[in-house]
């Protein structure tokens, strides 16, 4: 229903297309934008402000990502308090028109979709918690496609000349991304309810859609690091049913990990966590990595 | 994290409830508080006032700093902030408005323009909040050219370049009727600024800027505290405090007797580097400073004025080492070399510093300093002091 609905709006936008526009230049705060603004419009100009070596909590507002967020025509970035240090920073230093809450220039993908882990009540002693809900978003197939959808309809608002185009890339992505989705779901069916222990909640949305259950968190609260205290309680808490493995992003450190790995003589692994130049090329590629990796674990799973 | 699996069913489902519309107001406080131990209290690095504001650290218990911010987007075309910082010294407590502008955010071209009280774009520092300084005190030369930090009423207008180098050119006016100003001029004093910085690879990010702050200075209007006369008194006891002091003034001569132009030119660098760029767990900060300050005028002595002009310099170079994800070393030089006309009486200070960040949100800091005089005065300075954040995350400049 809202997948056709969306069609009909990008067919009108097409219609009442614009005169031609230069191309767009697009500011991605995170590689997982930048690699979905990429499907649908190849020909902007895209700068991403961090790496999947990076993260994204702990970003300076240096000046080169002034410079890039000044000469935006769109910044697309994931909101929910993801970029709190950083974003506002760069936005009220580029003084860039377009891009200011009034403008068309400002789209949080996070705005678009349902999140986990809202919370009615914050408290800082809860740790670095997002009231708005688990940021990491780009984790749920599901999300990525809504979020495709209303970014389609973002660009055509900018570069109505491109209406057309974009309409059929969205379509183009759509089929692919729905048929990629189903070949997941199928890797993934025999890792439901495989227990793992990660670093913060990174892939919060991942478990959640292939219903791996995090049985615990390296960090004794989000965004504090982990602990010799913490690691011991774990380690205590799972000694007698061990998770599958434990897992943490190629921004975060290994030590704990490897260390509780250790322990326990189960595997840590390094998952991707997003797109990486040429390691992680595209959305498509990350979850066929992330896949491929936790794959293995099902067989002991299973075994076990 | 059996804390965190209490929680995970509520979250989830508070989650299906519509999240309420975030207020847009965003308000913070910060409390910065410490312990100092001292020698001696100096007052003047050889008339420039170091009390006050943003000065040197006072012996024993100290608030300074301790902060309460407003801010939010006015509407579609204005940001604002107000921000009011409360300091006590010598047992008062002062409120002091510190910041209260708005700010454009929808005019064309990358201009900008910034209204009412705020932080001078002079050098690096000045236009921080001493709380998100790796050391408890601001270097020396901030504090006896600037007064720790300058901001005063005026306007800035300033212009982002559409190039891949950042590039930031500025100008701004303001009332200077706070030092180094001392004006009853309408515009009292004004100030250039350009700014230029970028990357090299994903793991270093580099600024470089210069300043020319010329601010008008006359007798009538000076509320440099330095030179508080009824002061003796206050100060009986502290025999050794009170020596330095004295020392101080045989040599000084009182920097609210000044007429004329006051121009400082600024010269700063910072550079930044991570391992990739991740700054969570290793980081390493490197920035210092250059300032010439020329005084071209008069000066005050004996009920007449004679002319005066003297240039003086000063500098700092730091280094903050982010080891882990919650400990910073940190180390400090810093010097001031007033101008002949007021004496010799250069100063130095070098700083070691350990801080530990528990989370995001709080700071405590161990400083040492030793801090050595060209008039005979050395002290070793031992502080423990903590920053801490309520409410909303602000975000942090480079």
């Amino acid at each position: 229903m809202r997948t056709s609905s969306n069609l009909w709006w990008l067919l009108l936008a097409a219609i009442v297309a614009g005169p031609a526009q230069a191309s767009l230049r697009i500011f991605a705060c995170e590689p997982e934008w930048a690699a979905l603004a990429r499907e649908l419009m190849p020909e902007a100009t895209i700068d991403v402000a961090t790496t999947a070596r990076q993260d994204p909590h702990f970003v300076q507002a240096r000046p080169s990502l002034i410079a890039k967020v000044r000469q935006a025509d769109l910044a697309v970035c994931t909101g929910a308090e993801l970029e709190i240090g950083w974003l506002p920073a760069l936005l009220i230093k580029a003084n860039n028109s377009a891009l200011t809450p009034a403008g068309q220039g400002l789209f949080y993908a996070a705005d678009q979709v349902e999140k986990l882990d809202v919370m009615a009540h914050v408290d800082r002693s809860m740790g670095d918690v997002h009231a708005g809900g688990n940021p990491h978003i780009h984790l749920s197939p599901e999300r990525v496609l809504l979020v495709a959808d209303a970014l389609a309809l973002r660009l055509q608002q900018l570069a109505p000349a491109e209406s057309a185009a974009i309409a059929s890339r969205l379509a183009d992505f759509r089929q692919r991304w729905l048929a990629a989705m189903q070949r997941w779901q199928q890797q993934g069916q025999p890792l439901q309810g495989m227990r793992l222990v990660a670093y913060h909640s990174s892939y919060r949305y991942l478990f959640d859609w292939l219903k791996i259950e995090q049985v615990g968190d390296l960090e004794p609260k989000p965004g504090l690091p982990p602990t010799s205290g913490h690691l011991a309680s774990l380690l205590a808490q799972l000694k007698s049913q061990p998770p599958q493995a434990i897992v943490h992003t190629p921004y975060q450190e290994a030590q704990a990990a490897e260390w509780l790995s250790e322990q326990l003589q189960v595997p840590a692994l390094m998952l991707p966590y997003t797109v990486d130049e040429d390691k992680v090329v595209d959305l498509f590629a990350l979850y066929d990595q992330l896949l491929t990796a936790l794959g293995p674990l099902a067989a002991n799973h299973a075994a076990g | 994290m059996r804390f965190a699996l209490a929680v995970l069913p509520l979250a989830v489902a508070s989650s299906l409830a519509q999240a309420n519309p975030v207020s847009n107001l965003n308000i913070s406080g910060i409390l910065n508080g410490g312990y100092t131990v001292r020698d001696s209290e100096p007052e003047s690095i050889g008339g420039y006032p170091l009390s006050g504001h943003g000065g040197a650290l006072p012996e024993g218990f100290w608030l300074d700093h301790t902060e309460l911010a407003l801010s939010a987007n006015v509407d579609d075309l204005f940001y604002g902030k107000l921000t009011t910082v409360l300091e006590s010294h010598d047992g008062e407590t002062e409120v002091e408005l510190e910041e209260a502008f708005i700010q454009t955010l929808s005019l064309p071209g990358g201009l900008g323009v910034r209204a009412g009280r705020f932080l001078a774009e002079v050098g690096y520092l000045n236009s921080k909040h001493a709380h998100t300084d790796y050391f408890a005190d601001r270097p020396l030369p901030a504090q006896a050219f600037l007064g720790g930090h300058y901001f005063d009423d005026g306007v800035r207008l300033n212009w982002v370049a559409p190039t891949d180098l950042y590039l930031e050119l500025g100008a701004e006016a303001f009332a200077g009727t706070h030092f180094p100003a001392a004006s009853g001029e309408r515009v009292g004093a004004t100030n250039l600024f350009a700014n230029l910085g970028g990357d090299i690879g994903d793991s270093q990010s580099w600024q470089t800027s210069l300043s020319w702050l010329q601010a008008d200075a006359d007798p009538d209007h000076c509320t440099a505290d330095a030179h508080d006369h009824g002061h003796e008194e206050e100060h009986e006891g502290d025999y050794e405090g009170e020596e330095g002091h004295d020392e101080a003034h045989e040599h000084g001569v009182d920097i609210c007797g000044f007429k004329g132009d006051r121009d400082l030119l600024v010269a700063a660098a910072v550079w930044k580097w991570a391992p990739g760029g991740n700054f969570k767990y290793q980081s390493l900060t490197l920035q210092g400073e250059f300032y010439r300050q020329e005084e071209s005028g008069e000066m005050a002595h004996d009920d007449h004025f004679h002319p005066w002009q003297q240039t003086s310099y000063g500098g700092y170079l730091s280094a903050a080492w982010q080891f882990s994800p919650q400990w910073t070393v940190g180390a400090r030089g810093s010097y001031v070399e007033p101008g002949d006309g007021y004496g010799d009486d250069k100063a130095t200070a070098y700083d070691a510093m350990i801080q530990y960040n528990h989370s995001h949100f709080s700071t405590v800091r161990l400083q040492y300093t030793r801090e050595e005089r060209d008039i005979g005065l050395t002290d070793d300075v031992l502080t423990l002091q903590y920053v801490m954040s309520l409410g909303d995350h602000s975000a942090h400049q480079f």
